[in-house]
């Protein structure tokens, strides 16, 4: 059985629900707090997962101290996890912090053009098709997101390449935030490791959704299908 | 040798001018006769109090920790009759009627009044718990941190109750005046304008509600002019706890220890500032009252806890909130006693004097009994959440608080006499308003009434607050406060899956301040009857409901204030029997009144009724957007002539009205009705009449964006008639619910609801239009759908 890491920062809180997701996939599991966390930990999992929430109160930039705390604790161990063909997925805050890491290519997430936080369901274009993480989910579909700091920035220029290259998974249907090329999620050149600003975990099950009509799929919200793509792709 | 952090401040000798002076000076809020046993017990031990005794004294008897108000004795006269005395407003009205209602469900109430907060059984593994508390004098001198801590405040309350439950779900209620009021109409300076009130206080609970990844849910705003000066805030969390964790008991030989953040000078006599008015000064003197926020310290604390209690190293836990270490460790001492050890506490910043360590009321501290054996285990966790655990004492068997500075016994004090406060004397009375009915409506063009109306800031959407909180953190939220095809059209309650239970929590709020300025007896309720119906409505068993009530007002000394507050409460007692829910907390606040140079300005009597629910499945969980374009609309309850406190008598001018008067046994009956055929599969959705009557009721479901609604005002349930179309649309009687339903199941509908009050009023529509006729099929409203939307939805954008 494939079994899936969850690192948790001073902050972090959807912990409790994406290890829900993963084990309701078929993951086993593990929640280590970052000052307990070690390598060995990362080398006997295949997916390590950075959940959202608000690492050290994000007061400076978003992400940062967790990226150093990590550095402190795990050193390299991650970078060769990922070098090893194991998957890194970072939710929300997570994605924050893997693009810190240097684990994803170089950009920023910051205040939303808005400037204020919003709990708002938001639509999807699937840009990597082959993704480990995505396979499984059709070319549009709906995630629930809450954040204050979504607003993907690059260097001028980058995120166009970042297209070009393929390494953007996910793109807003309608931008809200005001990101770069209306990037939502990016992943590495392999795409074994991605992240995203929405929240699969957020939408498991059909109920989960805002309308109570909603039927694309009788059994499962589109959330589930996100993680399974990824046991799927390990088991 | 280093100058001494405590001083003895002699009282024995006093006259009672002097003692009340004594009492002024040193902000104790003590009253000239609580000053006097103050003497009385220090003369019997032959010695004065310290400073830091005092202090503890006079937060221990605040009004805020002891609620003497709701405890004294109050000589309570109505309409010029001859005087009822009322012992404990608490005890008569809240306590007994909660008791023997608890009586007749047994093993439903798991604990009541004595916690942090009241349980409920969700299931035989678990049960849930509410709280609610007000943070109003903090918010109305700084709204961020004062919101802020509010919030913070009552998570820690969750925290602490039983072995440490678990933050599943917040709420968080605002009165303030309106964000377009004229500063010029502002007389007192410093005072904060209502807009910078309500930025603030939503974005002090956005950033700890979402840092903590509790979703904030449900909640309500009003708006009065009285608030400007006098905001008021409440904020409310549930929680979950395995019920074998509910009961703690201290004993003898355990280590007290405190957990999370340091002790500082933010937030000394919070607990004596609110139970005094606010003033000008207030603004610039009572600052340092505030605390400072820091939820990521409250998290790691909360996670401590989570685990601690998990492993079972947790005793005993109390938060420290309003009085700091002397709160909580008075409280957890109260019976055993015990020694505490202020050289021990980790401080903020070096230099704090004795009663300043005791008392302060610095933020996300948790105080803990554990046995010592297992302090290694609970280090080793503290070390893991990268928190701070220090060690500050032990219980005893003396039955006497100890704390100990620098080796010196700075406050030594018999619990026992620590915990009688005197029992205050009040006087209250009540005259009834003129309440009529029959008086003339306007009716001419009700299309242009229902924009003003729909568009008034007690009806406006609450979107661009609702969308600054997380209410999907933790991925449980079944029932979200917007949904709707296009997620933005409001809802009754909001409905939460339970981790570990095949059943959901629902919760919900009503606050009808307006009403209470004619009627405060059928604003109670009123008010208890809107929650409750909300709560049912969305899903819940009605046989499973907890209820807690908040109360604000102005100057209890003020018997004409206090006369409304006597009749409302003695409302809520028959409510709460009548429809078989108890209430397991509550929390009141006084002395929202500010001085100005025309006198005082009192808020009116508030009354907050908060409940929560167990829905048996995740499939009940209905609502209050119209799901089809072809169904039919049910209107269940009676609709009179009882404009009174309405939002469309209060702007379009019509006074002196009757306020709707609710018969709460009838009304529990027929949700009763409501509940089987929700259970049976019968209802596609369902929203109470409440606020703006029918009309608005209608609209909102239309919301929802799949459909219009067509309705028949002739049809719609009456026992006494009315004269105007007004009515029917605008009347906001208490008890009424429209229901969408299939037109497949009409007949099992109807048959669910033989013998109540219920007729099928109109129905779902494809045209987006609201329309209502009248008798001989008169058209009286004819509204587009998308324009009345636009009114509501961008009702407050403009202020944020």
């Amino acid at each position: 059985m494939p079994h899936a890491l969850l690192l948790k920062y001073p902050g972090t809180n959807c912990d409790v629900e994406t290890e829900r997701a993963l084990r309701t996939v078929g993951f086993s599991t593990q929640v280590q707090p970052i000052a307990t966390a070690a390598p060995e930990h990362v080398a006997k999992s295949q997916l390590v997962v950075i959940s959202g929430g608000f690492s050290y109160g994000d007061y400076v930039t978003s992400g940062r101290l967790a990226q150093l705390e990590t550095e402190r604790f795990l050193g390299d161990a991650l970078h060769r996890h990922h070098a090893g063909g194991g998957l890194i997925l970072g939710i929300c805050n997570g994605f924050q912090i893997l693009t810190k890491l240097g684990i994803l290519p170089s950009s920023s997430l910051i205040d939303n053009k808005s400037e204020r936080f919003e709990c708002l369901w938001a639509k999807l274009v699937k840009v990597a098709k082959d993704s480990p993480f995505l396979q499984g989910l059709p070319d549009e579909f709906e995630l629930p997101s809450a954040h204050a700091e979504g607003r993907l920035v690059t260097r001028p220029g980058d995120a166009e390449k970042y297209l070009a290259a393929g390494y953007v998974a996910l793109q807003y249907a309608d931008n809200r935030d005001g990101c770069a090329c209306s990037i939502a999620g990016l992943q590495d050149a392999t795409g074994r490791a991605m992240g995203l600003m929405p929240h699969p975990e957020r939408f498991l099950l059909p109920r989960h959704h805002y309308d109570k009509d909603w039927s694309a799929h009788e059994d499962w919200g589109w959330g589930y299908f996100l993680f399974k793509s990824a046991f799927d792709t390990l088991k | 040798m280093s100058a001494k952090t405590y001083r003895t401040v002699p009282v024995r000798d006093l006259s009672s001018d002097e003692l009340l002076e004594l009492s002024k000076q040193q902000k104790l809020s003590l009253s000239r006769e609580d000053m006097e046993v103050v003497q009385q017990i220090f003369r019997e031990v032959d010695r004065d109090p310290t400073d830091v005794e005092l202090e503890v004294i006079a937060q221990t008897w605040s009004e805020h920790c002891k609620h003497r108000i709701f405890s004294a004795s109050i000589s309570h006269s109505v309409n010029g009759g001859a005087p009822e005395t009322v012992n404990s407003l608490f005890k008569t009205y809240i306590k007994k009627p909660s008791e023997k209602i608890m009586e007749r469900k047994p093993g439903f109430v798991l604990s009541a009044f004595d916690d942090n907060a009241g349980f409920i059984a969700l299931d035989d593994k678990l049960a849930v718990c509410l709280k609610a508390e007000t943070h109003n004098h903090p918010s109305a001198i700084e709204p961020y941190a004062g919101a802020n801590t509010g919030l913070g405040g009552v998570i820690r309350d969750i925290l602490g109750a039983g072995k440490g439950a678990k933050p599943i779900a917040s709420l968080d209620v605002f009165c303030f005046g309106a964000p377009d009021t004229d500063p010029a109409s502002i007389t007192a300076p410093d005072v904060i304008h209502p807009l910078g009130i309500m930025r603030g206080v939503v974005r002090g609970v956005r950033d700890y509600g979402n840092r903590m990844g509790i979703p904030t849910v449900n909640g309500a705003i009003q708006f009065d002019p009285t608030y400007i000066y006098n905001p008021l805030v409440f904020c409310g969390t549930a929680g979950v706890i395995p019920r074998g964790d509910i009961l703690k008991e201290m004993r003898p030989g355990l280590k007290v220890i405190v957990i999370g953040g340091r002790t500082g000078r933010d937030g000394l006599k919070g607990a004596t500032f609110s139970s005094a008015a606010l003033d000008e000064a207030s603004h610039e003197e009572d600052f340092t009252a505030v605390q400072i926020g820091n939820p990521i310290e409250e998290k790691k604390t909360l996670d401590f806890i989570l685990e601690a209690r998990e492993r079972g190293l947790i005793v005993f836990i109390t938060d420290c909130g309003a009085g700091g270490f002397s709160s909580a460790a008075g409280e957890m001492l109260s019976v055993t006693g015990g020694e505490i050890f202020l050289d021990n506490a980790p401080l903020k910043e070096p230099g704090l004097i004795s009663w300043e360590i005791f008392l302060s009321e610095s933020q996300e501290r948790m105080v803990m009994a554990v046995e010592e054996k297992d302090l290694p285990e609970l280090q080793k966790l503290a070390d893991t959440f990268q928190t701070e655990l220090t060690v500050l004492g032990h219980s005893d068997n003396t039955g006497i608080l100890k704390v100990w500075h620098k080796g010196e016994l700075v406050c030594c004090l018999d619990n026992s006499k620590l915990h009688e406060a005197p029992v205050k004397k009040l006087s209250s009375v009540f005259t009834s308003g003129r309440g009529l009915t029959g008086q003339p409506m306007p009716d001419k063009d009700l299309g242009k009434s229902l924009e003003t109306v729909m568009s008034d800031f007690a009806i406006v959407s609450r979107e661009p607050i609702i969308r600054e909180y997380d209410h999907e953190v933790q991925g449980n939220t079944i029932l979200k406060p917007l949904a709707g095809a296009t997620a933005d059209a409001p809802q009754d309650g909001s409905v939460v899956d339970i981790d570990g239970s095949d059943k959901c929590m629902a919760m919900a709020c009503a606050i009808l301040p307006e009403w209470g300025k004619t009627d405060p007896y059928a604003m109670g309720t009123g008010t208890v009857d809107e929650c409750v119906r909300q709560l049912i409505l969305v899903g819940s068993n009605p046989d499973k409901i907890g209820l807690l009530d908040n109360f604000c007002m102005g100057n209890p000394e003020d018997p004409a204030e206090l006369g409304r507050l006597v009749e409302c409460v003695k409302a809520i007692a028959k409510a709460a029997d009548a429809y078989n829910a108890p209430f397991i907390s509550g929390k009141d606040s006084f002395y929202n009144y500010f001085e100005t140079e025309d006198g005082p300005i009192n808020v009116p009597v508030t009354f907050l009724c908060s409940g929560f629910g167990v829905v048996e499945s995740p499939d009940h969980a209905t609502g209050s957007s119209l799901r089809r374009d072809d169904s039919l609309l049910y209107l269940i309850g009676n609709t009179e002539d009882e404009m009174g406190g309405s939002v469309f008598a209060r702007t379009h001018g019509v006074n002196d009205c009757k306020v709707p008067q609710t018969d709460c046994a009838k009304n529990m009956e027929l949700y009763k009705a409501y509940y089987n055929a929700l259970t049976s599969g019968l209802v596609l959705s369902a929203h109470d009449v409440s606020e703006g009557g029918l009309a608005v009721t209608a609209a909102e479901m239309a919301f929802s964006g799949k459909g219009g609604v067509q309705l028949d005002l002739t049809k719609v349930p009456t026992v006494n008639g009315w004269k105007s179309p007004a009515i029917p649309l605008f009347s906001e009687s208490t008890g009424r619910i429209l229901v969408e339903v299939d037109p497949e199941f009409a007949a099992d509908f109807e048959a669910a609801m033989e013998g109540f009050p219920c007729a099928c009023i109109g129905r779902a529509t494809p045209e987006k239009r609201l329309a209502a006729t009248c008798c001989g099929g008169e058209k009286v409203l004819d509204c587009e759908l998308a324009r009345l939307k636009k009114l509501w939805k961008d009702g407050l954008t403009p202020y944020y």
